[in-house]
């Protein structure tokens, strides 16, 4: 594999255009997999999917096997899941319970913590060794913040506090939804994926210009979308007469740094959303909070939140979506519903079942975009144009006091650049 | 008299054997107007509380607590087959094909069916061929049925998949 310069990754990305290769070049996912995801803090699950000690979930961080295990001191731990004698994968199962975990290979045991408890035959080992030195490796930062867990591949490099920046007040709006004042990912998941860089998708959590081209199935003959919340009769109008919509050209991007960014919501007749889930849910949360602080939780304000690279948090159809990366042109998605705790089971069961038509395999809404990425997969091999254009409103942002973010209309380019301008401070440094 | 075997017709000829049941017949005429893509009068098959469930976790116990690949009423399936005939649904440009095989059905009602209903169960195959790819999915289909006049509604039907927590790419055709 050749190393490209920081001189020919830097020529990679213009002001308002990319080349191609970001999107094509296997050297350059290879060297995406340790500059970029090798040191970014990455989503790796959230704390309510291991309740009990000994629990645990199996994931991948760009490609790495990991497992994320509740130790027998409450505390959530992230593990590598590689046997440190000869490599095997020591945990197989998606998610379980375990008080230690042993490897199939040669049977070496590990506690919960990842410390190596023993093995067969211990007095084969020559002298000197030393089992403390045999753990499972674990990234080097890990942090957690409202349940939600990240690690870092990385032992320097950006602290957790300064990489979640304005995002945490994003993290807590969906987390101040819950009357019990805390999220659970345990109600499922769906799994898709696409034959398309994993940046394509990144990049489309924040695109609200591509909804009334690539979701146009999705919306009736008046320009409104299906209903996509509990206790809603429509959902937004995109297109009115052919042309896309006044309400939709009000929704806004923000431009958080570190790549992170989010949209603002359509504003839906708040007033007539009513259904017997949607309205107990309302006074499950007035009952806590009060009315004058669920009215200002209740009044969206976020359609999708980007903490870049692996990670958006939806609030329409609240749910949490994370990206892997499989190869240059394969990306799976995972996407877990979010169960709002302490609301009534009926709202929980509402979100679940309308996440499964905005987003799982089957869903309306993400197989048009699943089909959009594959498609620009395809395009892409055409090596006459090099320059993919995210110029939309390049120069006409302006300045957000409240959120101290450069804002643009969400229909614009800017938080596609502001990704691009991370993914360049990560890439141009040698690992 | 040895040519006289020739003649014979065999023990039993299976063709002539073959009497499916009305319910056989139905679960056939399912799996035609899928193919077919027939999703109106598909959509028609089922009652005005009926559901079409399939589950994204192996033995899911509840469409409520869990996500599911589909769990429809027929207000969802109606957004749906509105949006399998929209003109702009790119995850069908090109169309699937589909091949929906119903085979070894088994009725499955207990002492507990609810009157003029019973549950009958059976293996599905959906072979889809779309853009130059061909996949498959295997599983055993539920149907609950209520006689209705001359033939059956569906009140429920759940597909469980032998990969339904698998990573999938889009599907849009019902199995």
């Amino acid at each position: 594999m050749s190393e490209l310069s920081a001189r020919e990754i830097e020529s990679l990305i213009e002001p308002g255009r990319i080349s191609r290769r970001v999107y094509t070049d296997p050297d350059i996912f290879e060297l995406e997999m340790r500059r970029v995801f090798g040191r970014a803090w990455l989503f790796v699950g959230h704390e309510s999917q291991v309740p009990n000690p000994g629990d645990y979930v199996t994931t991948t961080l760009a490609r790495q096997p990991v497992i994320m295990v509740r130790h027998s001191d409450g505390v959530v731990r992230v593990l590598l899941n590689r046997c440190t004698h000869r490599g095997a994968q020591v945990v197989s199962q998606r998610k379980g319970n375990a008080r230690q975990m042993s490897c199939l290979y040669h049977g070496w045991t590990f506690d919960t913590d990842g410390t190596l408890a023993s093995m067969p035959m211990p007095e084969g080992c020559p002298a000197g060794f030393d089992k403390a030195n045999f753990g499972l490796a674990q990234p080097p930062r890990v942090a957690i913040y409202r349940g939600f867990v990240f690690a870092s591949m990385a032992k320097d490099g950006v602290s957790f506090e300064d990489h979640l920046g304005g995002m945490k007040a994003n993290i807590d709006d969906m987390v101040d939804r819950a009357p019990a004042g805390e999220l659970a990912l345990d109600v499922g998941m769906h799994r898709y994926m696409f034959h398309g860089n994993w940046k394509l998708q990144v990049e489309n959590v924040l695109d609200s210009y591509h909804v009334p081209a690539s979701h146009a199935s999705t919306v009736t003959k008046d320009g409104k979308q299906f209903a996509r919340r509990e206790g809603d009769e429509t959902g937004a109008k995109v297109v009115d007469k052919s042309h896309v919509s006044k309400d939709w050209k009000v929704r806004r991007s923000y431009d958080m740094g570190h790549g992170h960014g989010w949209t603002s919501n359509t504003m839906l007749d708040e007033g007539k959303r009513s259904s017997p889930a949607y309205d107990a849910y309302v006074q499950s949360l007035v009952d806590k909070v009060g009315e004058a602080r669920a009215k200002e939780i209740l009044t969206p304000r976020l359609h999708n939140s980007l903490l870049y690279p692996n990670v958006s948090i939806m609030g329409l159809n609240i749910h949490v979506r994370v990206i892997n990366p499989i190869a240059v042109d394969l990306t799976e998605v995972i996407v877990y519903p979010i169960r709002l705790v302490g609301a009534p089971d009926s709202m929980n069961a509402a979100n679940i079942r309308l996440l499964n038509v905005t987003h799982s395999a089957a869903s309306f809404v993400q197989s048009d975009d699943a089909e959009a990425f594959t498609r620009v997969q395809r395009g892409l091999q055409s090596q006459l144009t090099e320059w993919v254009d995210i110029s939309r409103g390049l120069g006409t942002e302006d300045h957000d006091d409240t959120y101290n973010a450069p804002r643009a209309q969400a229909t614009d380019e800017l938080v596609v650049r502001a990704q691009y301008r991370a993914w360049l401070g990560y890439m141009r440094e040698a690992a | 008299m040895s040519t006289a075997l020739i003649e014979r017709p065999p023990a039993s000829d299976p063709r002539r054997a073959f009497a499916p049941s009305e319910i056989e017949v139905f679960l056939l005429h399912e799996a035609a107007l899928l193919d077919e893509k027939r999703f109106p009068e598909w959509m028609a098959l089922f009652a005005d509380d009926g559901t079409y469930w399939v589950p994204a976790q192996p033995k899911q116990e509840s469409p409520f607590t869990t996500a599911s690949l589909f769990y429809d009423d027929r207000t969802l399936m109606g957004t749906r087959i509105t949006r399998l005939q929209h003109p702009h649904i790119h995850i069908q440009t090109p169309a699937s094909r589909t091949m929906h095989q119903v085979g070894r059905p088994l009725m499955e009602s207990g002492d507990d069916e609810a009157e003029g209903e019973c549950l009958v169960s059976s293996t599905v195959l959906m072979v889809e061929y779309r853009d130059d790819q061909q996949r498959i999915f295997a599983g055993r289909q539920y149907h609950r049925l209520r006689k209705e006049g001359d033939g059956f509604l569906i009140v429920q039907k759940r597909v469980d998949l032998v990969n339904s927590e698998t990573v999938f790419e889009p599907i849009a055709i019902p199995i």
